[in-house]
């Protein structure tokens, strides 16, 4: 069990880097990361029962900490065009399940939904997945050790991955 | 001066074919932006483009066993593409020859027969027809006359394959893979010959709002764009300059496919990994080999839609390191396609060279590449704009000049096509469009 303090600071920190994210802090969402971070999204199948429908032999996104802060100056540069106008994004985050780990991190597993428009055409991508995250405590508070996103489309139905998940 | 260039009818009073005759210019470099987005002109290209050429399906890694099969796509038509339990690679069409239902379902499999799950009309994994497997006293009571096993065989392809690459076509009587691939074996021998080849996983996919042959073009003959689209590169010092997409050659093979090979001066010595040099050497020619250890990025097309990409080699700690692919830009409607992106790797490679190559190839390309992020943009955009093209009664051309006036290199260059000095060129991109045009003014 983990106090209820424990929970919500848990829960406050990943409502915060949604934001970061959403208001395009992308340099101080990089600042959450730890030096040795993995950032993973495997490519999901349609396959029939019972066989697995996560690949992890291959990502959309296999990230560290030194290609997750290319991918930030890339976005900082005036010639990132394809996120240039930036997309409107929301992402919702919820279903917090928190389990506490050795050495003080924690576990935790929650659902993220992203909407996703480039504000033209009255269109959008809806981005759903469930994610699971270490976090680790570090200087004055938590820093994200790992991620890994299971997304809820074998075919994704966005153009690209310039947005974060 | 900009002047206008009426066409001389409204698009409406003019047949497709007869519009597609007399705007599409290649010889002079002039594309007309109506043939990128049009329905029209895309159910036909489905009929003669996609109906007609040899169509990429899977890589061999993929079905590596007897009854193992992935589900692809033919133009607009499912197939599944198996290796029977004797071991020979055949395409069906992914349709049961009783009313029509999907055979297979999921992205790929492994089994004896598929089970229709309609009626349970089942075939063999070699494509013959087994019965319907409802149980053999239902079936005599519902077909007393017996069922014709061989007018019920599933509807097969042709499906050859080259260097591990599977290819099938509904153009029975057509020339072999081989033929049609011409001068391309020479390359794709470098790309996907010089040792064993994997599928590292599973193909990634995703959806793309744009017209199937912008991205083709891209990669036959588009070495131009990447100092501009790809600027981030210079930015962040990444690479010196913006002679990374110019220093090389560019290949007009001559059949609609093309290619930009770029190189490093030869004193640089290989890119490649040292571990592998041995099993190049016993599978590539000296001259095949010479300009593998030259490559520094090697980029292409193959009519219509399958692309290649070995990306510009970069330094991971001590080592130089690429992660190629190959890209199916699957059509699904005039202005909307389905990636597919395949990570290959040479099977015996050292692992070093697997595991930085593909974290390489998922950072600069695919879904998430910064690469593919910049080039996505570009062909919505175009592809919106040509949608926007098609009322106007004036046409909109594309310019397609470049290289129009070079003359290829003679035989200082060992493989075959029109090969020319320096990869800015649009001579394959012009070829592909004759080639098109050919396809879609035949009768048959």
């Amino acid at each position: 069990m983990i106090s209820v303090d424990h929970r919500f600071a848990v829960q406050d920190f990943l409502v915060a880097e949604a934001r970061l994210l959403d208001h395009r802090r992308f340099e101080e969402w990089l600042e959450l990361w730890t030096d040795d971070a993995t950032y993973y999204v495997p490519v999901r199948v349609s396959k029939k029962k019972p066989a697995p429908d996560v690949n992890d032999d291959i990502g959309l996104f296999d990230d560290n900490k030194i290609s997750l802060t290319l991918r930030v100056r890339r976005l900082g540069t005036d010639v990132a065009w394809a996120e240039d106008p930036p997309s409107f994004t929301r992402r919702f985050v919820s279903n917090f399940e928190i389990q506490p780990e050795e050495g003080g991190e924690v576990r935790v597993r929650d659902y993220l939904l992203m909407y996703r428009s480039r504000g033209d055409g009255g269109v959008h991508d809806l981005i759903s997945g469930e994610r699971e995250h270490v976090l680790r405590v570090e200087g004055d508070g938590f820093r994200l050790a790992y991620r890994r996103v299971v997304l809820d489309q074998a075919s994704i139905g966005t153009k690209n991955f310039g947005v974060f998940l | 001066m900009y002047t206008v260039v009426m066409r001389h009818e409204t698009a409406t009073s003019v047949s497709l074919t007869d519009r597609i005759r007399d705007t599409v210019l290649p010889d002079e470099g002039r594309i007309p932006m109506f043939i990128y987005a049009d329905p029209d002109v895309y159910s036909l290209e489905l009929q003669r483009v996609f109906g007609r050429s040899w169509l990429f399906v899977a890589h061999e890694s993929e079905i590596p066993d007897p009854g193992s099969w992935v589900q692809r796509t033919m133009g607009a038509a499912s197939v599944i593409v198996a290796r029977g339990e004797d071991g020979i690679i055949r395409t069906f069409l992914n349709s049961c020859r009783h009313r029509g239902m999907k055979l297979a379902c999921e992205d790929f499999g492994q089994g004896k027969m598929w089970r229709c799950p309609y009626h349970g009309f089942a075939y063999a994994s070699t494509g013959e027809f087994m019965g319907t497997l409802v149980g053999a006293p239902y079936e005599r009571i519902a077909y007393p006359g017996g069922l014709d096993r061989d007018a019920l065989h599933l509807i097969e392809a042709r499906c050859e394959r080259y260097q591990g690459l599977v290819f099938a076509t509904w153009n029975l009587d057509g020339p072999s893979l081989e033929e049609y691939l011409g001068p391309m074996t020479w390359y794709l021998d470098v790309l996907v010959g010089r040792a064993e080849m994997e599928v590292v996983g599973v193909p990634q996919k995703w959806v793309i709002p744009c017209a199937w042959k912008f991205p083709s073009e891209n990669f036959t003959c588009d070495a131009y764009h990447t100092a501009t689209a790809h600027a981030f590169l210079a930015k962040l010092d990444l690479v010196k300059g913006v002679d990374f997409g110019r220093d090389g050659y560019h290949v007009d093979p001559g059949n609609g496919s093309g290619l930009g090979i770029g190189v490093h001066p030869e004193e640089d010595g290989s890119y490649f990994p040292k571990e592998l040099h041995d099993e190049y050497a016993s599978n590539l020619d000296a001259d095949q080999l010479r300009l593998l250890h030259r490559v520094k990025n090697f980029h292409g097309n193959l009519f219509p839609n399958l692309s290649f990409l070995i990306p510009n080699f970069i330094k991971v700690g001590d080592d130089w390191v690429s992660g190629m692919m190959l890209r199916l830009w699957q059509p699904m409607g005039p202005d909307k396609i389905e990636a597919w992106s395949w990570h290959l790797v040479e099977k015996k490679g050292p692992d070093w060279w697997k595991r930085k190559g593909r974290a390489t190839y998922v950072q600069t390309f695919g879904m998430s590449g910064m690469f593919d992020q910049d080039d996505t943009e570009n062909w919505e955009l175009q592809t919106k704009n040509a949608v926007s093209a098609l009322p106007r009664d004036d046409e909109v051309w594309m310019h397609f000049e470049m290289g129009i006036h070079l003359e290829p290199l003679g035989d200082e260059f060992p493989g075959p096509g029109d090969v020319y000095d320096g990869k800015y060129s649009e001579s394959a991109g012009r070829t592909y469009y004759r080639h098109w045009r050919e396809l879609m003014l035949e009768e048959r």
